[in-house]
């Protein structure tokens, strides 16, 4: 729960849940998972946008790959990630540690 | 919202739309205006300074009129954006007419290698040597 503001705020209720049910032997490996801060993201999203950093550091290498090809989307990806790259961040964070748990 | 095959092949039909009406307009303005009078890449034109995709439009339009020389020299990455511009529309015409992800499979299996260390980083290296050219080039 000392994660809580890396994951999606709706998810926390079936998260700790879960926590409270899954197996002994997981609980080291989750000790050491690193999740993405989204500030982190968002400072990198605002300094380095056209370049993609923000996208290849949450693991959308595709989608970076397309946001540095078209120089952050003729600049308007980019101000759309300015606002929407926390959120996808959380998620992302969410979706590993849903992985891990399951 | 995960990107699901729909989704993909949306976002990539709109993005080639996009692509091709960029390339309508573009190629009616005179060359010397292109990157310089109509400039939309935000490092260009706030830092003055290129980005490792500048001149990518150019480097397109060269292609389009069988100008490999050319294509390479405006920006390699170029070749990619070529490459996509016209794979895309008959792969996603395929995958839309069978029912098949082959498209949005590939697109997750060219993620899973290029996260592999040995591929990011001489890509990473590639991509700061052309931006550095296009820094030397002045595009």
């Amino acid at each position: 729960m000392a994660n809580a503001k890396y994951l999606e705020d709706h998810q926390m209720y079936y998260i700790r849940e879960r926590l409270l049910e899954m197996d002994e032997s997981k609980w080291r490996m989750l000790q050491f998972m690193q999740f993405n801060d989204p500030v982190i993201i968002l400072i990198v999203s605002l300094v380095t946008g056209p370049l993609a950093v923000d996208r290849f550091m949450i693991g959308d290498t595709g989608l970076g790959i397309a946001k540095l090809l078209t120089c952050g989307g003729f600049g308007i990806w980019m101000l759309i990630d300015w606002v929407i790259i926390m959120g996808i961040t959380r998620r992302k964070n969410t979706e590993k540690l849903m992985r891990a748990i399951y | 919202m995960p990107l699901t095959r729909n989704r993909f092949l949306l976002y990539l039909s709109l993005a080639c739309i996009a692509g091709y009406i960029w390339l309508a307009l573009i190629s009616r303005l005179k060359p010397e205006d292109i990157g310089t009078r109509y400039d939309v890449c935000v490092i260009h034109h706030f830092a003055h300074v290129p980005c490792p995709s500048c001149g990518s439009t150019r480097s397109v339009l060269a292609l389009i009129h069988g100008d490999l020389v050319g294509g390479f020299y405006w920006n390699p990455l170029g070749f990619v954006i070529f490459m996509v511009m016209v794979i895309s529309p008959f792969w996603i015409a395929y995958d839309l007419l069978t029912r098949k992800s082959t498209l949005f499979r590939f697109f997750h299996l060219f993620e899973r290698t290029l996260q592999r260390k040995w591929v990011a980083i001489p890509a990473i290296v590639l991509i700061l040597l052309n931006w550095a050219w296009n820094i030397a080039k002045g595009v």
